[in-house]
């Protein structure tokens, strides 16, 4: 069947392109011979394919140089992830809830924590997350091992040794600090690995069995060792690290 | 490894991912300024462009054209837009636009015959800049799709959401149009000349 010229119109930019089956191709080839106009219009077809192919791009307009720069910025923030304000985003609230139950409990748990391990580990993850967190504790440069055990001498004379890092080399030690816990008769070292908190607790004339627990999405640690018990509080999710930690603490006292 | 990983740079994969698609800045940026007629609003399609490819690049899958997949989400984004604003959805159907179009310059400007290399030869840019201002956005759209970023048909059907046949005729229709606005835009010249 002859093809008509309607049918051939839209058929030519694809032939232009090279873009048509050979049986349609040949069809048109046959219309091409017998028709003059189609014929002009192919060759217009080349001729603005060619011309935009040349000149095109020189028509468009050109982004303002800076459109780059503010482009890359945005999804190079985008591609961040939370900054370090944003754990103590996400903690605040809980911790600040937390505090409430630390504030209207503290009277009672010495004695209650004396029976319980669980208490003790609540106790001591809320302390956890409120030095870290409430009171930006540990925002500071990196604390000296001897510069720690002599504030933790000079201040509470406690003679205790400060590990230089939470069982891990890579957590640093930011600050020492007397513990809420147990009228105060507690040391708190707080410890930054790979920017999230950990804390040890030393209690001194306490001892409690050993124990892992999970507290207020936090994991807890529990170990005693020369008249002391241990408690290493860190986040949840870092349980089997926290225990790695704990054995090589608990090793270097040993 | 839980600890730091909030706080780990940002994977690779985005660094590259943004550095190859923002290669393209350019062409992206001259398409929307076509769209929009409006520098500042080309300036935050294009960013809305990349922010979403951004988003969305998990699901660009390597070894396909980084640039038509790019130009899919200006225009998909562009075409959102104009049906955000438009109180008559029907003005963004592609169908619409192809009858709309139809009923206008393809019949009433059949341009009179010119010896074609001349027309070639002169061109400039400012005319031909005028020249494509004048075919309707579908059409010139395509054409500028196939002729300029040498995107396949197939792409093309994926960037502007139209079948390839449609895809073939409005090319065909777009450099049809393209050439008789040229036509004009010289016989105009040539008469200021005279």
């Amino acid at each position: 069947m002859a093809m008509t010229c309607s049918d051939a119109s839209v058929r030519l930019a694809a032939y232009v392109d090279g873009g048509l089956p050979a049986d349609a191709r040949t069809h048109l080839d046959d219309h091409l011979t017998a028709c003059a106009a189609c014929r002009r219009d192919l060759a217009r077809q080349t001729e603005v394919r060619d011309l935009l192919g040349a000149a095109g791009r020189q028509t468009a307009a050109m982004p303002p140089p800076w459109l780059h720069t503010r482009i890359a910025a945005r999804l190079a923030a985008e591609a961040a992830p939370a900054s370090r304000p944003g754990w103590r985003t996400r903690v605040t609230a809980f911790a600040a809830a937390a505090l409430v139950v630390l504030a209207v409990s503290a009277a009672a748990l010495p004695v209650v924590t004396g029976r319980s391990t669980v208490v003790l580990a609540a106790q001591l993850a809320l302390d956890h997350l409120k030095c870290f967190v409430i009171d930006g504790e540990a925002d500071g440069g990196v604390l000296d091992v001897a510069e720690a055990e002599a504030e933790l001498r000079d201040a509470y004379g406690w003679n205790l040794h400060v590990p230089a890092t939470a069982g891990d080399a890579d957590a640093q030690l930011m600050a020492v600090r007397r513990c809420l816990y147990g009228d105060g008769r507690a040391a708190h070292l707080l410890y930054r690995w790979h920017g999230a908190p950990v804390s040890l607790f030393i209690l001194p004339g306490l001892e409690r069995p050993d124990a892992t627990l999970t507290v207020f999405g936090h994991e807890a640690v529990v170990w005693t060792g020369a008249g002391r018990t241990y408690v290493l509080v860190g986040a949840a999710a870092s349980r089997d690290q926290l225990s790695r930690m704990a054995t090589t603490l608990r090793n270097e006292a040993e | 490894m839980a600890f730091g990983q909030r706080w780990r740079r940002p994977p690779a994969d985005a660094d590259r991912f943004s550095a190859e698609a923002l290669e393209f800045l350019d062409l992206l940026y001259g398409s929307a300024v076509r769209l929009t007629r409006n520098p500042e609003a080309a300036e935050d399609l294009v960013q809305d462009t990349y922010l979403k490819a951004f988003r969305a690049r998990a699901r660009f899958q390597p070894g396909t054209n980084l640039k038509a997949w790019l130009f899919t989400i200006l225009h998909n984004t562009w075409r959102n837009r104009l049906r955000d604003r438009s109180r008559n959805p029907e003005v963004a159907d592609s169908e619409a636009v192809d009858r709309a179009a139809e009923q206008g310059q393809d019949t009433v400007s059949a341009p009179p015959d010119t010896p074609e290399s001349l027309l070639l030869a002169g061109t400039l840019s400012d005319e031909l800049r005028t020249a494509l201002d004048q075919v309707p956005e579908a059409f010139r759209e395509a054409v500028w799709l196939r002729d300029v970023e040498e995107l396949t048909y197939q792409e093309i059907a994926g960037v502007l959401d139209v079948p390839v046949g449609t895809v073939m005729s409005r090319i065909a229709r777009g450099r049809r149009q393209l050439h008789a606005a040229l036509v004009r835009a010289r016989q105009t010249a040539g008469i200021e000349r005279a």
